[in-house]
């Protein structure tokens, strides 16, 4: 099941690319990046006074776990900088390679919170594997 | 070149912080709370890159009637995008995650190029099944030592 939604959750990351692309052709990086963001505001905004959801910003947690859309805009920025530069597969490698080693670590050491799933030997074979996909994908 | 390079493998390791320290919030907070505020921080943080940039809103107004509507929709999926991985990021292994999220995008890209451009990257079919393969072999790994 969550498996799936995660298989979902590439499908819509492909289409948005997709659309996000055109407007940043169009309009601009730095525009496009404003328009995508204040499109999702007003819509999360729209889904939560519909739902009357009570937002209430408390200091009782650590300021950090604010961040993530700070470190989404850094994601969308640093991606146009590679894209430029490097071409559109060799990025989504690259990219590939900076989310599987940051994952392996966060698992691991159950960093931020999650559970700890330690790393085996026996799926060193598996990672081979996949790596080896990645290399046929960006080369061809 | 190199730091392309660096900026590429930055950037997935943003996506993947940014992916727990959301999901983390939205445990404590609830999903759409988390959600919001994922927007706010980043809506405040592109308007700065916005007036820092040499583009200006000004400048480009005339040129929005020229995007077709639909381009305007991604805005739209990325909120779907953010409130889903809030849902599954404490469920399942972050590597994991990001693995098969990179299958099921692969997949849509192979699928669009075959029916917007007409083009089958066999090497692209090849890569991604090798993926897959990899990916179950491992999690058959996981499932022999139960801890998944």
């Amino acid at each position: 099941m969550y498996r799936l939604l995660s298989a979902f959750i590439g499908v819509l990351i492909t289409i948005m690319i997709l659309l996000n692309g055109v407007l940043s052709q169009k309009l601009g990086n730095y525009t496009s990046t404003f328009i995508i963001h204040l499109i999702g505001f007003i819509l999360i905004s729209i889904i939560v006074i519909a739902k009357k959801n009570k937002i209430n910003f408390s200091k009782d947690i650590p300021i950090y776990l604010y961040s993530g859309g700070i470190l989404g805009v850094f994601t969308i920025l640093f991606n146009n900088i590679s894209f430029n530069l490097l071409g559109a597969s060799l990025t989504l490698a690259l990219g590939l390679l900076g989310q599987s080693i940051c994952s392996l670590v966060l698992d691991h050491y159950g960093v931020l919170g999650m559970r700890v799933v330690k790393f085996k030997k026996e799926k060193l074979l598996g990672l081979i594997i996949i790596a080896s996909g990645i290399v046929i994908m960006t080369l061809y | 070149m190199i730091i392309a390079i660096v900026v590429a493998i930055a950037a997935g390791a943003c996506i993947v912080i940014a992916r727990n320290i959301n999901s983390i919030l939205a445990e404590k907070k609830g999903l759409l709370t988390s959600t919001f505020f994922n927007y706010v921080t980043g809506f405040s943080l592109s308007v700065i890159f916005l007036l820092m940039s040499s583009e200006s809103i000004k400048q480009s107004y005339g040129l929005f009637g020229t995007v077709p509507l639909w381009a305007y929709l991604g805005g739209l999926l990325g909120v779907a995008v953010v409130a889903i991985s809030n849902i599954v990021t404490s469920k399942i292994s972050a590597f994991y995650m990001s693995l098969i999220i990179f299958v099921g995008q692969l997949f849509t890209g192979i699928i669009i190029d075959y029916f917007a451009l007409g083009i089958l990257s066999l090497g692209k079919v090849l890569g991604g099944l090798l993926v897959v393969a990899g990916l179950i072999y491992n999690l058959y790994v996981d499932r022999k030592v139960k801890d998944i």
